[in-house]
């Protein structure tokens, strides 16, 4: 690099990012190549939070890997549990029960918003805005009261067994979650006017964090990353599953590819997510939860199969290989995260690092369920 | 690009990878299985399967990328009965959903394949982690070391040996 | 607690100095920005609105080690990530305490198995503990009571009566 005749020399010096550090949302290490404020290369490195799902898959039954499953992605348990189950159903030819398969839905769609909602808050928080976690989480812990009456957990939900729900929804339920429906409707609005509408907010995120579509494709991203980059790909509609195809939503899809763009694809996905809920409970009718005869050791016949589910970070696969055993002979376990993570390299070359930390938030990462 | 197409293509290049997807236990001969299968999206969640030899895996990634299709997940399976890794590559197309996996097999004792990273960077990490957990060497991959184990780890947690 | 971990005694005592230092200190425990899985996001629970930590004068989340008082080790150490912990607990100044939130920090909870590559089977395998919350994860109330706690090692006495049963 030269200017008027004299060279200047570039120095780059090396930054670590991580893995304690509270924009990086858990325990993920960027080992960051600097130029100044600009960003040389930015190298991942993952593994913080490995703890040998796969392995597990292999060596305990099939029921005793479904706790497992809630710890991979533990801020959207439901839909890993989800994968899970349905994966081995598959395997093993289990007919899940109509009214479960509503359960499934609707308690699947109050974690997506609670996942949500818990992302809007930490994705400001990475942005420098404190005050919209206190309302994300106020929301939130409505919804998990709600599950929690009929999970009995907060977090780590064990709800969906092989062939249904271990649970029925009562009333109670029913009318609270339409209750929650009409709260979260109505603060709608002051979450736009709170963030949507603030200066600051979309000064970080407008034109910042670019993906293109092509990339995107390269990567194997998947969820509301590919929707923001203008792809309208979402498993519920491309490969439906559960009682999803009775259900009537759109896929929110942006084509600015920036965080702004993801952010907006998300909170749409809220609303849209309500209306599955609503609908969902109107279709609901009265009947079992669960698939009569489920062995209680289920041994699936030889074999291999694909299934995966829209997880509130994008495509969650299972491949289940059963051997004819009670333990899966294989379980790769297909994270969303981790395919979202592998494109940051190539896409925060050239940025500042503040900007890159905006588009490290808007993939919205859960480390454990990268790492496995 | 349709199924058909695929079929087409990918069949030109599975020709005499004729290895079967799904393993037998031993003493029974395994069925000889088509090298590329139309398969019920409903039953296996793939709409195609398709068997081909490990120098062809580029070839078919390439296929798969000119058909518009992304990179989802690389399965390793340790058939150590057989004394073989089997890798499943699973590909999902964006526009028509549709669904295919690509597998191949490699010996155990000379567990090497090409990488296919420079037709789908994504698997640049599908390939490490694989590489991790079974010690299968991924040719022409720029950085095989480890990704989710510990820096200096030299052991392969998911081989079917490991810790025996 | 072996020699090095025990802090020498001072010469001089001053006992109402050292009640009023121990109760300031126990009524503003700033915990450090420190999230490591599952239980990281009960933690962030605690802090936000409905259970509002800030009560009990712990609500101060520190980024940084050096400015932090309690560490809570919230979630699954393995093997590649217990150096940078200890270097953490190593950064934080004296006095420093330390929670081990969740069973995989207490034990390596769900994660131990024979033939487990990558757990550590505890945080106290690493460093002293002084209060431990079980749960997978704990709630949010378990872990202001893992707070009441430390407070009473501190000063000696409960802050809060304790809830019975009803």
């Amino acid at each position: 690099m030269s200017i008027e005749g004299q060279t200047i020399h570039r120095e780059t010096f090396v930054v670590n990012l991580g893995p304690q550090h509270p924009a990086t949302h858990g325990v993920l290490r960027i080992k960051l190549t600097m130029d100044g404020e600009y960003i040389d290369d930015a190298e991942p490195v993952i593994g913080y939070g490995h703890r040998m799902h796969e392995k597990m898959g292999e060596n305990r039954t099939y029921a005793k890997f479904l706790p497992n499953t809630a710890r991979m992605d533990y801020v959207a348990a439901m839909f890993n549990t989800h994968g899970y189950v349905c994966a081995v159903e598959r395997l093993a030819g289990i007919t899940v029960p109509e009214r479960a398969e509503y359960i499934r839905v609707v308690t699947a769609e109050l974690n997506r918003l609670a996942s949500h909602l818990l992302w809007a808050g930490a994705f400001l928080i990475d942005l420098g805005g404190f005050t919209p976690l206190l309302y994300t989480f106020d929301d939130r812990e409505h919804i998990l009261d709600l599950l929690e009456s009929v999970t009995g957990a907060r977090l780590t939900f064990c709800y969906y067994r092989f062939g249904g729900v271990c649970n029925d929804v009562d009333d109670q339920f029913v009318a609270g979650t339409r209750e929650f429906i009409a709260r979260l409707r109505s603060r709608m609005p002051m979450y736009h006017a709170l963030i949507t509408k603030n200066i600051i907010f979309r000064k970080r995120c407008e034109g910042i964090g670019i993906i293109p579509a092509e990339t995107c494709r390269r990567y194997g991203a998947t969820g509301p990353v590919v929707r923001g980059s203008g792809i309208a790909y979402d498993v519920r509609k491309a490969e439906p599953y559960s009682a999803y195809p009775q259900l009537n939503f759109n896929i929110p899809v942006y084509p600015e590819a920036d965080c702004m763009a993801r952010y907006l694809v998300r909170m749409d996905e809220m609303m849209e997510s309500m209306r599955i809920i609503e609908q969902a409970l109107d279709l609901m009718q009265p009947g079992p939860v669960m698939a009569e005869k489920v062995p209680k050791m289920l041994k699936p016949p030889k074999g291999d199969c694909y299934f995966n589910v829209e997880s509130a970070r994008g495509s969650f696969g299972v491949r289940a290989i059963s051997d004819g055993t009670d333990k899966a002979y294989r379980l790769k376990l297909r994270s969303p995260c981790f395919s979202n993570m592998s494109l940051f390299q190539e896409c925060s070359r050239g940025m500042l690092l503040a900007d890159a930390l905006a588009l490290l938030g808007s993939l919205d990462l859960v480390i454990p369920d990268m790492d496995r | 690009m349709t199924i058909q197409d695929l079929t087409t293509r990918l069949g030109e290049i599975a020709q005499g990878g004729a290895t079967p997807p799904v393993t037998p236990t031993e003493g029974q001969p395994a069925a000889p299985v088509a090298p590329v299968l139309e398969t019920d999206h409903a039953k296996r969640g793939t709409d195609l399967d398709v068997t081909v030899q490990p120098d062809r895996i580029q070839d078919a990634a390439r296929i798969m990328d000119q058909g518009g299709y992304t990179l989802e997940a690389i399965t390793g399976v340790d058939w150590i009965a057989d004394k073989q890794y089997e890798v499943v590559y699973d590909f999902t197309s964006f526009a028509s959903g549709k669904r295919v996996a690509v597998r191949t097999r490699v010996p155990r004792d000379i567990p090497a394949l090409p990488s296919i990273h420079a037709i789908f960077p994504g698997a640049n990490w599908h390939e490490r982690e694989t590489h991790d957990f079974f010690g299968i060497k991924f040719s022409g991959h720029p950085q095989l070391t480890p990704l989710l184990l510990p820096e200096d780890a030299t052991f392969h947690p998911l081989r079917k040996d490991f810790g025996t | 607690m072996d020699e090095q971990t025990q802090v020498p005694p001072g010469l001089i005592h001053f006992a109402a100095m050292d009640q009023i230092l121990d109760l300031a200190r126990a009524n503003s425990l700033w915990p450090m920005t420190f999230g490591l899985a599952c239980c990281a996001i009960e933690m962030m629970a605690t802090g936000a609105a409905r259970f509002d930590m800030a009560r009990f004068g712990c609500e101060v989340f520190r980024p940084s080690p050096r400015q932090s008082d309690v560490m809570i080790v919230c979630g699954t150490i393995n093997k590649k990530m217990a150096p940078a912990v200890v270097t953490l607990y190593d950064q934080m100044p004296e006095p420093k305490w330390v929670i081990a939130m969740g069973n995989c920090a207490i034990s390596g909870g769900p994660f131990v198995f024979p033939g487990q590559y990558n757990v550590v089977e505890g945080v106290d395998k690493l460093f002293p503990v002084d209060v431990y919350i079980p749960g997978c994860p704990p709630r949010p109330e378990a872990l202001i009571e893992g707070f009441l706690e430390l407070e009473k090692k501190l000063t000696g006495k409960r802050r809060w009566p304790v809830a019975k049963a009803q």
